[in-house]
């Protein structure tokens, strides 16, 4: 009798994990933007092929986002992003890891919730732990996540040279959002 | 006894299961970053090496603008402020029409040349392909005036052609390469023995000392030598400040364009004729991507 009990609670927690899997969202084509201004110059990149995931069970969440696919105006603005800036040879990808708190995942679909993410931003190979405010809404298929925040670049150790301080700004101000998808 | 630690063996595996999808095993659900159609950038700062070219071209719609002096002969001395006190100069102006073409005109102190050139990617650096290929074409006008003006000249005797393609690999982050096999052709030459073809093969490179300063080295090596000319060698430094390059170095050729660098090239290092110059390049985006 014992033992069948083992027995349930082993089935029972192999029904759990698989129903963690069903409860998994994801995308590879999230919008990340960020946005530099400074009276000498605005500097704006766009990249459409970040990506996100969401689980639902744990409502841990990671974002991944690839520095080279970042698109700017200016061809030369790239070219200094990936070679002096971020060092995308050497750190290809900026990622955030963490839990989200405040998501009600019996939410009606279209009804926009606040959230709060809390965990690690890696970026330029700096991690740094962060508690980034968003909001989160259900969608027919899964979730809409949206997110604005600023990264101060001293935070990540990129420095800015003298010359070209008074066009780039301290703080870059991000933004994202990612239409995920059951996995 | 034995049955209760069972139980909670089960109940720490059901746990642990749960566990299992902690923040970090997100991210490999994501897998490797993956940017396939990404091209190798800057595996120069500029469009040359030192007198030579790199693989790079101005991206699409962006104009690219290039003054470069040579000064005087260092050996002249202090008289000539090292050479100081003579300059010949290089203006030029290339336009990338795409990423991967550009169209340039150039004037050179130097014979007065004026020049036309054409310069297009034809492979790019990426994950999968382990080099670039550009192919450069020039045609050079000497627009100085006739020597001997009453007997009959020709105007096709005033130009000179050069096609080279430049092979070159960034093998990492601080090191780049390139090789540079070139044919320059003369439409006139001195005698008849002379030959109108002459074959050259050019070996270059930088190494980046940090983010913006890079030191760089070139050599032409020519295969059918004319007897009063050097090989070319030129040693540099190049600069980055935002939308400038500043590419200083010592070279004992004179000329800034490919026909007078590769087969013209009067300066003996070992003699300390050699020149002390600058590129200095500055980009305009004509029109926004």
């Amino acid at each position: 009798m014992k033992h069948s009990l083992t027995f349930t609670l082993a089935a029972a927690g192999l029904l759990a994990s698989t129903g963690a899997t069903a409860q998994q969202f994801m995308t590879r084509s999230a919008h990340v933007d960020f946005f530099s201004s400074t009276p000498a110059e605005d500097i704006s990149a766009i990249t459409e092929q970040a990506s996100a995931v969401l689980d639902l069970a744990s409502q841990n969440i990671a974002f991944q986002v690839p520095i080279i696919s970042f698109h700017f105006e200016k061809a030369l603005m790239e070219e200094h992003f990936n070679e002096n800036y971020l060092e995308s040879e050497k750190f290809p990808s900026a990622t955030f890891t963490g839990n989200v708190s405040g998501l009600n995942t019996d939410a009606a679909v279209g009804q926009e919730q606040p959230v709060t993410a809390t965990g690690t931003l890696s970026i330029h190979g700096v991690d740094v732990e962060r508690t980034v405010e968003g909001t989160a809404v259900r969608t027919a298929a899964g979730w809409n996540l949206e997110a604005r925040f600023d990264v101060p670049t001293e935070d990540h150790n990129i420095p800015i040279p003298k010359l070209v301080r008074s066009k780039i700004a301290e703080s870059i101000s991000v933004t994202l959002q990612a239409e995920l998808n059951p996995r | 006894m034995k049955a209760v630690a069972h139980r909670f063996l089960a109940i720490g595996m059901l746990f642990a299961a749960v566990g299992a999808c902690a923040q970090d095993d997100l991210l490999d659900l994501l897998g490797p970053v993956e940017t396939p159609d990404a091209f190798v950038s800057a595996t120069f700062k500029d469009t040359r090496i030192i007198n030579g070219q790199s693989n790079e071209t101005p991206a699409g719609g962006v104009l690219h603008f290039v003054i470069a002096h040579r000064f005087g002969q260092i050996s002249d001395g202090a008289y000539a402020l090292w050479g100081l006190d003579n300059a010949s100069m290089r203006m030029g102006f290339d336009y990338g029409i795409t990423d991967r073409l550009s169209i340039g005109v150039a004037r050179n102190t130097f014979q007065k040349t004026y020049e036309a050139n054409l310069k297009a990617r034809l492979l790019r650096q990426s994950n999968t392909v382990p080099l670039s290929i550009t192919g450069y074409s020039a045609i050079a006008c000497n627009g100085l005036r006739w020597t001997e003006p009453d007997r009959e000249n020709y105007f096709s005797s005033r130009l000179s052609y050069v096609h080279q393609l430049v092979i070159a690999r960034k093998v990492n982050s601080k090191m780049s390469l390139a090789l540079t096999p070139s044919v320059v052709h003369h439409n006139l030459v001195s005698t008849p023995q002379e030959a109108h073809d002459e074959y050259v093969i050019g070996a270059g490179g930088r190494f980046k000392l940090s983010q913006r300063v890079s030191i760089n080295g070139e050599y032409f090596l020519r295969l059918n030598p004319r007897e009063a000319y050097n090989n070319s060698l030129s040693l540099g430094v190049d600069i980055e400040t935002g939308g400038h390059v500043f590419q200083l170095h010592v070279t004992n050729s004179q000329g800034m364009f490919e026909r007078a660098f590769l087969t013209e090239t009067a300066g003996k290092w070992l003699d300390g004729n050699i020149y002390f110059g600058f590129n200095l390049s500055r980009v305009f985006t004509v029109s926004e991507r």
